[in-house]
């Protein structure tokens, strides 16, 4: 837990260090209660989720049309009304459904849409419809409107394998990546703190290098803490994506200061043999997300936090000639959490009034990321977004 | 008109040939030095020192007599096993004598990024392809890349049939492997992709299937006829903005951040179009130039994950015994490279990407591990204040200290870093084997060793 001696310890870095460690060098505010304490958990489905056979309009004639081998039987969808029902593999999420901790977000994309896996996944990442090079993420960018949190730790955190995503980059706001806790295990005898000082020219490089690795030894020491505390287990079902929002989940309740967390779950290009792939990929997501809130809801933690899950692109209305699906356009997002508005929310896209081909347009993302950073983080948008967008009533007013 | 930047460099008062330069070049075209060759090129000069690079003759120390034979051994007992190719690989660059070959060996593989998690070992015949036409002209290069089976397996070149278009080979061949974004339309990539039918894979060999061949008129870039693979890469070849791309890699490759701008690169570019694209020479004339040694290239550029890996052991003389060449490929795999399982077709960013937390930590845990000796498969610790006292130091603490910033860093260590330093180590510290390992830990975790 966050201590005052945890903090002058750290504080001492200030007199030994070249470059003040990056959450220092934030603007600092007092604290505020309620929407500092907010949590956002990105779930980025990587590949671009067949949103058809997720969220299935199983009473559109299109549906038989186009997917004769793809088709899911009417009778093993769960239903979510008399139109709408979830892949059978979903179980899980409905049973968030239905104790009002789902909302399922239809049709979501953005206007000429792009079908290159890059490309598109740096329009959302960005939130640009035409992301340059040097385009910070859209969490990144909020974040660096808001304030470090006190305790040092990083803003964001990429759970899993590899660096932060484009979307948790911003200028000031600092993010980390691990995968396990003992991942950022200092195993040297000497802490590398006590021997910084610069021999060499500083310069740009220098001070971008220096200023990395001592946050990362600060990330370190905070985690240190995070790992002394039990980790009580709720029943996860030991998939990759469980253990990683089981991590995310003990940080939290280490009292772990990091607000927006980030994982991926791969495996979604799925232009061959669809069925079976789709269906083990939406089981691992449903079971993982059903665990995590009942975890954080046991540790009486869940009122604070959501779950964005989201992918690039959806797929093409028609099957193709291998058992598989193209690359489309809009899907669905899902927003997990107690504190959503549940149930389906935009029109439900037509298979049969399509897009050269594809779904046409529902809701523009950048709506879904105003309403998360203003209305959940209390972050500022515009920036983070590029211009002002509608936000959508995603939310439960505080005491309903 | 050449541009000043390429011209050769000539050693003056404001750009002295110094260790610091000596170290720099080691680190960009090679894989750090020894003390013995960092001393020796410091007093024969630039131009000889170079020389011996681009020749193969730059190592006088570490090379195995039997190093040939035992590096065909290594890759032919390692079959289809990913690991000992890695190790393999690792092996080159730690004990071969063409350090600059593994560097530009390790360009290609970023640039025709291919990934065994999906093409298996075929990538080693890639690998091979890559060594022996690094500083090849360009053409001779592709032409070879893009006819070997695991670049079209990776793209999907059988799926690629008249009448059936697969368009990944075609795009990634214009995107990421000559032209760049923005040199040419959708059309050209669907175009291309005709002309492209019918090169496959059979029995893990290339073939050029006819019956699979769609014989039309395609136009691409302008140029119309009845393109097939081979006069697609003409056509590419000859495109400037395949050139330009080709500049802006080899100053990934040896230029830190902000030490040449656009114009420079659009200058060597030009250069290299007036050469056949002659790689070979673009690397010589890249690495004798002002630019190269100018002050604002010196310690800019991030040490990527395998050239910091092997650095530090080469640096160190940790040649018998050495470390285990698996375990230091895990260590860089840790560090964000895993040899032969590029993130994707793009390779890896490079650059700033290289600092993360985990890696900013797993350089410092690295650092700890090879002077100790024992997880990297040394039998014991490393002898530190033997390899000082070797090399005419280690008689004190300041003189240890002097001696592992000199050879890692190319610096003199000012009083306030050798105070620091020793002040880490605490008040009873003396010159003693144990502390020797602690300074050369520290100085080669500290933000200064991750810059090259």
């Amino acid at each position: 837990m966050f201590s005052r001696r945890a903090f002058l310890k750290t504080s001492a870095l200030v007199s030994l260090a070249p470059t003040v460690p990056g959450f220092l060098a934030q603007t600092a505010r007092a604290a505020s209660p309620g929407n500092d304490s907010r949590v956002l958990v990105v779930i980025q489905l990587d590949g671009g989720n067949d949103g058809i056979n997720t969220v299935v309009p199983f009473k559109d004639e299109g549906y038989a049309k186009f997917r004769k081998s793809l088709r899911l039987p009417t009778n093993d969808l769960i239903k979510i009304n008399d139109r709408v029902g979830l892949h059978p593999a979903l179980r899980a999420t409905s049973r968030l459904l239905d104790s009002g901790r789902l909302a399922i977000l239809q049709g979501v994309g953005y206007p000429n849409p792009n079908r290159s896996h890059f490309e598109s996944m740096a329009i959302w990442h960005t939130a640009r419809m035409k992301p340059d090079k040097g385009s910070p993420g859209w969490l990144g960018q909020a974040l660096d409107g808001g304030q470090a949190p006190v305790d040092g730790s990083p803003a964001s955190a990429l759970i899993g394998l590899g660096s932060p995503p484009r979307a948790l980059r911003g200028e000031r706001s600092l993010s980390a990546a691990l995968a396990h806790l003992d991942d950022l295990v200092l195993t040297g005898a000497i802490d590398p703190r006590k021997a910084l000082l610069p021999t060499l020219p500083a310069g740009d490089v220098k001070a971008f290098v220096t200023r990395g690795m001592l946050d990362a030894y600060t990330t370190a020491d905070r985690l240190k803490d995070a790992a002394g505390v039990k980790d009580a287990g709720a029943a996860y079902p030991g998939t990759g994506l469980s253990n990683r929002l089981r991590l995310i989940a003990r940080l939290l309740k280490a009292g772990f200061g990091t607000r927006v967390y980030y994982t991926v779950q791969g495996g979604y290009d799925t232009h061959y043999s669809q069925l079976p792939q789709h269906a083990n990929l939406l089981e691992e997501l449903g079971g993982a997300l059903r665990a995590f809130l009942d975890d954080l809801k046991n540790a009486k933690l869940d009122d604070r936090v959501i779950v964005l899950v989201f992918s690039e692109f959806g797929r093409r209305v028609a099957e193709n000639g291998s058992l598989g699906t193209d690359h489309g356009t809009a899907g669905p997002v899902l927003l997990a959490g107690p504190r959503v508005n549940p149930g389906l929310v935009g029109e439900t896209p037509s298979l049969l009034d399509l897009q050269e081909g594809d779904l046409k347009l529902g809701l523009d993302f950048r709506q879904v990321y105003a309403t998360v950073l203003e209305d959940w983080l209390g972050l500022p948008a515009r920036a983070a977004l590029g211009s002002d967008f509608p936000r959508l009533a995603l939310f439960r007013k505080r005491d309903s | 008109m050449t541009n000043d930047a390429w011209m050769p460099y000539e050693p003056s008062a404001k750009s002295p040939w110094n260790l610091r330069r000596v170290v720099h070049l080691h680190r960009r075209a090679g894989f750090a030095a020894t003390w013995t060759e960092l001393q020796r090129d410091l007093k024969d000069g630039p131009g000889p020192s170079i020389d011996r690079l681009l020749a193969g003759k730059a190592r006088i120390e570490g090379m195995p007599k039997d190093f040939g034979a035992t590096a065909d051994y290594l890759v032919r007992s390692a079959a289809g096993d990913l690991g000992r190719l890695k190790a393999w690989w690792v092996y080159r660059m730690l004990f071969g004598p063409d350090p600059l070959g593994e560097r530009l060996t390790l360009m290609w593989h970023n640039h025709f990024a291919t990934s065994a998690a999906k093409v298996g070992p075929t990538v080693r015949r890639q690998n091979e392809i890559f060594r022996e036409f690094a500083q090849a002209p360009f053409g001779e290069l592709l032409t070879r890349v893009v006819r070997d089976p695991a670049l079209l397996l990776w793209l999907d070149a059988q799926a690629n049939r008249k009448g059936k278009p697969n368009e990944n080979l075609a795009r990634e061949l214009m995107e990421l492997f000559t032209l760049g974004i923005g040199h040419y339309s959708e059309n050209d990539v669907k175009e291309a992709a005709r002309a492209l039918t019918g090169w496959t894979v059979v029995k893990d060999r290339f073939q050029e299937d006819l019956a699979q061949h769609d014989s039309g008129d395609k136009t691409i870039l302008g140029r119309k006829g009845a393109w097939k693979g081979d006069d697609l890469l003409r056509i590419v070849l000859a495109q400037p903005a395949t050139t330009e791309r080709l500049a802006v890699r080899l100053c990934e490759l040896f230029m830190g951040e902000g030490a040449v701008d656009a114009a420079e690169i659009k200058s060597l570019g030009a250069m290299l179009r007036q050469r056949n694209l002659d790689i070979g020479w673009a690397v010589e004339t890249v690495l004798r130039s002002k630019a190269f040694f100018a002050e604002a290239n010196l310690g800019t550029r991030i040490l990527g994950p395998v050239e910091y890996v092997v650095g530090a052991a080469r640096a160190l003389e940790l040649f018998d015994p050495s470390p285990n060449t698996l375990i230091l490929s895990e260590y860089s795999g840790n560090l964000g490279m895993d040899l032969f399982h590029p993130p994707n077709v793009g390779g890896w960013p490079g650059g700033r990407f290289w600092i993360s937390t985990r890696s900013a930590i797993g350089r410092y845990n690295y650092a700890n591990a090879l002077l100790d000796g024992d997880s990297v498969g040394l039998p014991g610790p490393v002898d530190a204040l033997g390899l000082a006292q070797r090399h005419g130091h280690g008689d004190s603490l300041d003189s240890i200290v002097t001696f592992f910033t000199e050879l890692l860093l190319g610096a003199v260590p000012s009083s306030a870093w050798q105070k620091q330093l020793q002040a880490a180590l605490g008040p009873k510290a003396a010159a003693e084997p144990s502390s020797a390992r602690r300074i050369a830990a520290l100085i080669l975790a500290s933000p200064e060793a991750q810059l090259g």
